[in-house]
């Protein structure tokens, strides 16, 4: 009862808190289905019970907020049931329909007790979220981009993103680095949670840690097992599947269970249905590599003397053959050669024996054909030497016979014979005189007679008439 | 070595063996390849063998790496 004081009405914190409670109690009597998020889940282990805080958002804002109550016997319950259809325990951040009345304690204020939740609702969010996640991937174009990257020839630098104490990192690392054949593996492990909602930021964390460093790996492996098939649906986080979409390295995923994959599985470069079977995965890559190499190994063992001896038998067998086909070739020579030269020597002979007839007849001929010639050219040399000598007589008598009547003809017509005839030469000054006309009287003529010369003086001239 | 290095050996040993599989090397290069090979397959099994990478060195580039990462 509220007491007066200085004539106020005072209530007790108490009174007024019992208020409430019986408002409430009589204002919400039966339970109903609220839809809203699990926000944090509070499981306290001690005590079994838990006290989710659930919040309601619209475009990512809270729009109301809730502190909620699961009895132990309740949540053992519940959560069975949720495990069995949904794959995944009751967790952080996943939407539920649940099954609630309002409950007001005086000493723990508001909050929903939740008596059931409705695991078919929760499932069709998660099988949304889950499309919608491969939906706007596809969009952008990411889905397939990590499968795309080229892969190391020997992915041998692994970095591992796993629970150190995981039986699936445990089985990976034993088959990788105690494999029979001597492989060397390099893998760093890079803690993070691998399981419910805080795999999310702490597997994109490591991400970007490996993305720092990347130049020193050649994959990634995301590793989980042991777990079940729970608490898989944060791998259908829509962050985390870019995350692995758009990786610089490859993104191998082995997290161990068999239901249907999940979207970071999916866009993976390559996903292992177990970490042993991944494990497996990056030995056969060894594998691959290595066999090429023992079999150039046993080829330079093996091979190469065979191909050297192979060699040196062919080099015998086509010396040989050289050999043989020479000896035969030559003496085919030979034998041609001496069939050229013999044939050569008698062409030769009688070719000489015919030329030499040829000569000889020649010789025969000219000579003959000189001595005839010789002959008629003697012939005619005498003739002509006939000719000549009587012609030659002939012209000299004749020419003598000239003489003899041109010296008579000069004795006939010497002065002298004229002289001794009786007749003389008169001259006057030296010259013959011939005409009256050179003479004039008292000139001195000269008379020249057979015995001796007269000079006399003309007295008189007489022309005739 | 680098990752380019044991791939470019590996393809050339590939190569060689193909070659030398088919008879298509003559013997005057027969010793040569033969000497490249082994080379060759010593870096092949080197590399399926060792690892030149150090946690500890990682590690410290990652830390001096960290500052840089507001926009993430």
């Amino acid at each position: 009862m509220p007491e007066i004081v200085d004539n106020k009405q005072v209530f007790t914190l108490y009174e007024v808190a019992s208020s409430i409670r019986k408002t409430l109690a009589e204002r919400y009597t039966s339970a109903f289905w609220i839809k809203t998020e699990i926000n944090k889940l509070n499981i306290y282990a001690k005590s079994g019970h838990c006290f989710p805080e659930l919040v309601d958002k619209k475009e990512g804002k809270i729009q109301a907020e809730m502190r909620a109550t699961i009895w132990k016997t309740d949540f053992d319950r519940i959560n069975q049931n949720f495990k069995k259809v949904v794959n995944e325990p009751l967790k952080d951040g996943i939407k539920v329909l649940l099954l609630a009345t309002i409950s007001y304690e005086p000493k723990y204020g508001l909050s929903l007790v939740i008596r059931d939740i409705d695991p078919g609702y929760s499932l069709g969010e998660l099988e949304k979220e889950k499309k919608e996640t491969i939906d706007k991937l596809q969009r952008e174009g990411l889905f397939g981009k990590n499968q795309l990257l080229p892969l190391a020839l020997l992915p041998k630098r692994i970095a591992i993103i796993s629970v150190d104490t995981s039986k699936g990192y445990s089985d990976f690392i034993k088959v990788i680095d105690q494999n029979i054949f001597g492989y060397r593996f390099f893998h760093m492990l890079f803690p993070a949670v691998l399981q419910g909602e805080a795999s999310i930021a702490s597997i994109t964390r490591q991400l970007r840690n490996i993305k720092k460093i990347k130049k020193h790996f050649d994959a990634v492996a995301i590793i989980r097992g042991g777990g079940g098939d729970v608490g898989l649906s944060s791998f259908n986080n829509y962050q985390l599947a870019k995350a692995i979409c758009s990786f610089p390295l490859p993104v191998f995923t082995g997290i161990g269970h068999s239901t249907n994959l999940t979207v970071s599985e999916m866009v993976a470069y390559q996903n292992a249905i177990t970490p042993t079977e991944l494990a497996d995965f990056f030995l056969q890559k060894f594998h691959d590599f290595s066999v090429p190499v023992q079999h150039a190994e046993e080829v330079l063992i093996k091979r190469v003397p065979l191909f050297l001896i192979n060699c040196k038998t062919d080099f015998k067998n086509i010396t040989h053959q050289f050999k043989t086909t020479t000896k035969n070739h030559l003496a085919g020579h030979k034998k041609e050669i001496h069939y050229l030269s013999t044939g050569l020597l008698q062409e030769t002979r009688f070719r000489i024996n015919n030329e030499r007839e040829v000569l000889s007849n020649i010789k025969q001929n000219v000579l003959k054909s000189t001595k005839d010639l010789m002959k008629i050219e003697n012939l005619e040399l005498t003739r002509s030497q006939n000719t000549i000598q009587k012609e030659s007589l002939r012209f000299f008598v004749q020419q003598l016979d000239q003489l003899k009547n041109t010296e008579k003809i000069i004795q006939l017509v010497d002065p002298m014979n004229v002289v001794k005839r009786g007749y003389t030469i008169t001259s006057v000054n030296g010259k013959n005189l011939r005409s009256i006309k050179q003479i004039k009287e008292g000139d001195v003529l000269n008379t020249l007679t057979s015995d001796g010369n007269i000079n006399s003086k003309i007295i008189n001239i007489e022309k005739n008439p | 070595m680098s990752e380019i290095n044991y791939t470019k050996a590996f393809d050339e040993l590939q190569e060689i063996v193909h070659e030398i599989e088919n008879g298509e090397i003559s013997v005057d290069s027969l010793s040569k390849k033969v000497k490249r090979a082994a080379e060759l397959i010593k870096i092949c099994k080197t590399k399926l063998t060792s690892t030149e990478e150090d946690v500890n060195k990682i590690l410290k580039e990652l830390s001096s790496a960290d500052e840089p990462e507001a926009e993430v």
